[in-house]
């Protein structure tokens, strides 16, 4: 173990008078990968926001290489050698690669030009020194997830970091640049820099992490060697309590067929797609990000236009032009894309739970929203949810992230669908709200409500669902049921490995 | 910002405690978006220095608005302070009827120009000859020219004044059928839009003889496209208004190309606000009026020809523009 | 119970702009004296705020759908053109049946402000052109058509009785000195003021207006009619127009194709933004709109009262618009 290059003393931080970090104590040793693990709200991006000048602490004090530092701006961090990769990227989309990495601090020439040369050049150096392929003129819109991530890494090389802090790297990551980051990160380690590293995924942090620190309510509650702590004793600790099983028991879904895609075709996204779905089946759809899960999913609910196939509902064939029409044919959609496309995050959280199915709260002759039955049906999903907010008309923005997802997955089935669509309904949450929503769908399920099940983590497609239709490349690959459901298979289809077994 | 806002009612409180004879007169009237207007206001502020420096019983109050909106507010906002006379320049006949509340209420009221579209709601009416103002023009631009030649004509914003000067000016010209109007473009009393015009017009017409323009503000932006183009052919520049720098070109005699320019005088807002206070006092225009009404009920100032023979009478030196 | 505090909250914000308003007021009585507090003074600033203010309450609904509309003051005019040349019509083909001609000429300038405003609406959401380019683009059109009809000149109304219908009063007595009324338009603002108000709270087309100008893509999703959504508030902004026209029109009793409208589309802006309405959509009230309205006319009002040029009035003005929101985003 090196020496200590990062200390936190006696941290606290409260917003409006509420503690969110309580006399938090840390020591991040050079070369080490630091894995910080916490349920969502239990003061993680706060202290990392604190370590990188975003934020200030109440009281403490923060300490680089035995000096005490301020830490005032995200500015002043970098000059300390400490950079954050944030979980949603901060790069400019229009401008190329390295643009972006010397964004705030361009090289000039003598004459006060930008000096576009020496930053390519420089760029090229430290993306070789990442081992990865970028062109350095590439244009950041035409990246994908783990391509923006290694600018980013890129940048904070280039501000000569010696604190590398990752906050839910692999949110977007497919399972392959997974490893390829995972190599990444232990290279750098093995170059002296120090990495913390935050997570939801327990068995990452296991993987990657040389020390685990576990907070919960804005305490640190466990401090020690990743090695010798298994991944159940880790969400233990983050929940502080003995966990079960966090799937619900599966239950068997009918023989009648709800819901049917007969061969339809979204050009530049998917071809030839048929399934069938039964009463109350929950249907995985697995494979890797870009394999054209998603993209199904938005044009059953009318927002891809379709060049080929029908969608059946009851036998009956359904005519599909736009959500509304989806919507009216029983099939909701709970969207991957929280922020973006998922819940207005202006609105209470009334007015985002009634937001689709507002219609059947307007039946008085003058068609004015009916507040009071509004109130009520909110009330009920607040309770049986469990979703903590201090009244139902606060606004979503002030919610933790799977309290949103809860009101997110609330919206989705207050207009009682028979055919309900979640996609990663899982993503960004934390362990005890994943527990939640899974018995959440588990119930709709048994109730005999049809749900597809779109998700990348494969830990849940296995735990929650009936079958599995895994797709690649735009197609489907395969279909799993069963006992037939492992992590094995479906990444034989998803990956392709069945085309060169059959060729 | 409250503590301006306190100085300032202070000085308010000050400047309208009343004395019991004074006799307040509001001025409305656009405010300057071109150069003619911009002399009409500072003859406005000059009447209004004038007056109470001569008379202590006499506050003039002015108000320059922007749109027409907001000078029937200011009329209004005028009434509410229950001025004696009012003198409005109107932007257009929209003030008809706040004009006609104002002569209703027993206020003394003087009106400019062709702004109200009713009669007999007005004590005085005011204007100046639009006719005349080109028709003298386009008679001594004809003569100069021979009574002949290729004219090029940049008028105003399209307006119903605007559509009168343009008339007379064809009207003139067809007297002279060696006289040829090549092309009329809407310059917009603007100085800039003039200069593009023009530089159109020397793209377009090879042979050109004079250019007429409806006010000075515009012939110095055609003369200034002239100028850059290189070109010798045109003898004549002729605009109108009397802009102080043209008034004084022609007095020495300084610019070959321009010899004279036609009175529209901005100064009539000066002379209207002249007849509030005569009115609102109820003196006499002079001992000469024998009627018991004092003053006139319509008004034509007249417009006149300037040339190097008359042009100091009508150079103002301290003139904005 | 769990709504309450929402309540409490609402009350709050609107309070706060409502506080503002009352102590504009008392500088105004204060600044503007002996004159401001004058009945008709104060009856004087109510009906000269109500023609752009009528425009500006369905300029709320446009803003919170994320967009704006440029084109107000030349749409004004051409449907008022319109409105006036159709009413003389009337009176000629009718023998001088004011009323009716009167009834058509209103009839035409709100059928035809919704259409125009239709157009706007059209162009943005089945032309996917952003909406201030399309309403840039009318209000170069609406104007110059007025223009081009008129000869730039003036249409006179025919009828004396659409001049007086302009001046008229719902009520007026006489209070010692001082007459006390509630003019027509100001009674048009307050009633639309109720009317797109109760439907901004409390209907479906509200509740999505907001959804659509905080995140359409969110709207989208949710099955909300996006184009449809953001259609109607730019026709329901032409219809409310043509009622603004029409009332503007009287009070003229002529249609200036120059002036008319002249403007309208910042003072209308300025007053939704200083009544908290955010700029980026999403988010507004219709209430605080009426009180921006009125307290950008108090302000003028005071000022002209205590003889400050106009042209600080302006830059009065300016300040105001900026400071007001400087200040709403402080408190967030």
């Amino acid at each position: 173990m090196g020496d200590v290059i990062l200390r936190a003393e006696r941290i606290n931080k409260d917003f409006g008078g509420v503690p969110v970090l309580k006399d938090v104590d840390l020591e991040v040793r050079r070369g080490e990968i630091l894995g910080i693990i916490g349920e969502n709200g239990a003061g993680k991006s706060t202290l990392m926001k604190i370590l990188s000048g975003i934020y200030q602490p109440s009281s403490g004090r923060v300490l680089v290489n035995g000096e005490p530092a301020r830490i005032g701006s995200p500015i002043e961090a970098r000059r300390l050698g400490l950079s954050l990769v944030p979980q949603e990227f901060n790069l400019i989309r229009d401008l190329p690669v390295y643009d972006n990495v010397f964004l705030g601090a361009e090289l000039l020439t003598r004459a006060g030009l930008l000096d576009k040369e020496a930053m390519k050049a420089r760029t090229r150096e430290l993306l070789a020194q990442l081992s990865v392929t970028i062109d350095p003129e590439a244009r950041i819109e035409a990246m994908s997830a783990a391509e923006k991530q290694m600018v980013e890494i890129c940048k904070a090389l280039a501000f000569s970091a010696r604190v590398l802090i990752m906050d839910e790297p692999t949110t977007m990551l497919t399972k392959v640049e997974i490893e390829v980051l995972f190599g990444l990160v232990r290279k750098l380690r093995a170059e002296g820099m120090t990495v913390i590293y935050i997570s939801h995924k327990l068995k990452e942090v296991k993987a990657l992490c040389d020390r685990v620190v576990v907070l919960r309510d804005g305490e640190i509650v466990h401090d020690g060697p990743a090695e010798g702590l298994s991944v159940l004793e880790m969400a233990q600790r983050m929940v502080g309590r003995e966990l079960g099983s966090i799937f619900p028991p599966k239950s068997e879904p009918g023989a009648e067929i709800v819901f049917e895609a007969r061969g339809v075709t979204v050009p530049g996204s998917f071809e030839d797609v048929s399934f069938e779905l039964r009463k109350g089946e929950i249907l995985g759809f697995a494979g890797l990000v870009g394999a054209g899960r998603t993209e199904v999913a938005e044009a059953v609910l009318g927002l891809r236009k379709r060049t080929a196939g029908e969608f059946y509902k009851d036998g009956k064939l359904l005519r599909i032009e736009e959500p509304a029409d989806a919507v009216a044919a029983g099939i909701s959609y709970l969207s991957e894309d929280r922020q973006g496309s998922g819940i207005v995050t202006g609105f209470s959280v009334a007015q985002n739970v009634t937001l689709v199915s507002l219609g059947d709260y307007c039946r008085s002759a003058l068609r004015l929203i009916d507040r009071k039955r509004e109130r009520e049906r909110v009330q009920g999903y607040v309770d049986s949810f469990r979703i903590k907010t201090e009244s139902l008309s606060k606004r979503l923005e002030n919610l933790s992230g799977g309290n949103q997802q809860k009101v997110s997955l609330a919206k989705s089935i207050d207009t009682e669908p028979e055919v309900l669509i979640v996609d990663e309904p899982t993503r960004g949450v934390d362990v005890s709200a994943k527990h939640e929503i899974y018995v959440f769908i588990g119930e709709l399920a048994r109730k005999g409500i049809s749900c597809v099940f779109i998700s990348s983590e494969l830990e849940e497609i296995i735990g929650m669902c009936n079958r599995v239709v895994v797709m690649r490349d735009g197609k489907v690959a395969g279909v799993l049921e069963g006992d037939g459901i492992d992590e094995e298979r479906i990444m034989f289809y998803a990956t392709g490995a069945h085309e060169e077994v059959a060729s | 910002m409250k503590k301006l806002l306190l100085a300032l009612l202070i000085v308010a409180t000050v400047a309208t405690m009343g004395f019991a004879q004074v006799k307040r007169i509001g001025v409305s009237m656009p405010s300057a978006t071109h150069g003619w207007m911009g002399n009409a206001n500072w003859w406005a502020t000059r009447a209004k220095t004038d007056w109470e420096a001569r008379d202590k019983n006499v506050k003039i109050e002015l108000k320059f608005s922007g749109t027409v909106n907001q000078q029937v507010s200011d009329i209004e906002d005028l009434l509410v302070k229950k001025v004696d006379a009012i003198v409005v320049f109107p932007h257009d006949t929209s003030v008809t009827s706040v004009v006609e509340k104002a002569y209703e209420q027993g206020v003394y009221v003087v009106v400019l120009d062709r702004g109200v579209s009713k009669e007999g709601i007005y004590d005085v009416y005011i204007t100046n000859d639009d006719e005349a103002y080109t028709r003298k023009g386009m008679e001594w631009l004809a003569k100069q020219m021979g009574f002949k030649g290729n004219l090029l004509l940049i008028t105003g914003i399209p307006s119903p004044i605007d559509t009168i000067r343009t008339d007379t000016i064809k009207e003139v010209c067809k007297k002279y059928p060696n006289i040829k109007i090549l092309d009329v473009q809407p310059g917009d009393w603007n100085k800039q839009k003039s200069t593009t015009v023009m530089e159109n017009y020397l793209q377009k017409y090879k042979q050109i003889d004079a250019v007429y323009t409806a006010d000075d503000d515009m012939m110095l932006g055609a003369m200034q496209a002239y100028k850059e183009s290189g070109r010798k052919d045109i003898k004549f520049f002729l605009g109108g208004g009397c802009l102080k720098s043209v008034i004084k070109e022609i007095m020495d005699d300084s610019n070959p190309l321009v010899k004279a320019d036609v009175t529209y005088s901005p100064s009539v807002i000066a002379t209207s606000i002249s007849y509030g206070v005569i009115g609102a006092k109820g003196d006499k225009l002079n001992p000469y009026v024998y009627q018991v009404r004092a003053l006139p009920r319509r008004v034509i100032l007249p417009s006149e020809l300037v040339t190097k023979a008359n042009a100091k009478d009508f150079y103002v030196p301290e003139a904005p523009f | 119970m769990s709504l309450s505090p929402s309540l409490k909250k609402l009350d709050l914000e609107k309070y706060g702009s409502l506080l503002a308003l009352g102590v504009l007021f008392v500088l105004a009585s204060i600044v503007g004296r002996p004159y401001f507090l004058r009945p008709e003074n104060l009856i004087n600033v109510m009906r000269q705020a109500s023609y752009t203010g009528i425009i500006a309450l369905s300029m709320t609904f446009v803003i919170i759908s994320g967009g704006i509309d440029l084109s107000v003051g030349s749409l004004a005019a051409f449907v008022a053109s319109c409105g006036v040349l159709f009413m003389n019509l009337l009176v000629k083909a009718t023998g001088g049946n004011e009323t009716l001609a009167i009834a058509g000429g209103v009839a035409v300038m709100m059928g035809l402000g919704l259409c125009c405003g239709a157009l706007n609406g059209l162009l943005i959401t089945l032309g996917k052109i952003v909406p201030f380019i399309v309403t840039l683009g009318t209000m170069s059109i609406f104007r110059y058509l007025s223009l081009q009809m008129a000869n730039a000149g003036e249409f006179a109304s025919h009828s004396q009785r659409f001049g007086e219908f302009g001046m008229a009063k719902l009520f007026a007595f006489k209070a010692g000195e001082s007459s006390i009324s509630l003019p027509v338009p100001v009674a048009v603002l307050l009633a639309l003021a109720f009317i797109l108000s109760f439907v901004l709270t409390r209907t479906r087309y509200g509740r999505y207006l907001c959804a659509v100008g905080s995140n359409a893509r969110v709207a989208q999703y949710s099955a909300v009619r996006v184009g449809r959504v953001r259609f109607w508030a730019y026709a329901i902004n032409g219809l409310v127009i043509g009622i603004s026209a029409a009332l503007l029109a009287a009070r003229f009793n002529t249609v200036s194709t120059p002036n008319f409208g002249l403007s309208f589309e910042m003072d209308a802006i300025a007053a939704v933004i200083i009544g908290g309405t955010a700029m980026a959509g999403g988010r507004g009230s219709v209430w605080g709109t009426v009180i921006g309205v009125f307290m950008l006319q108090i302000i003028q009002n005071m000022l002209n009262m205590a003889g400050l040029s106009p042209y600080l009035q302006g830059v009065v003005k300016g300040v105001v618009i900026i400071g007001s929101v400087y200040i709403q985003r402080q408190k967030q």
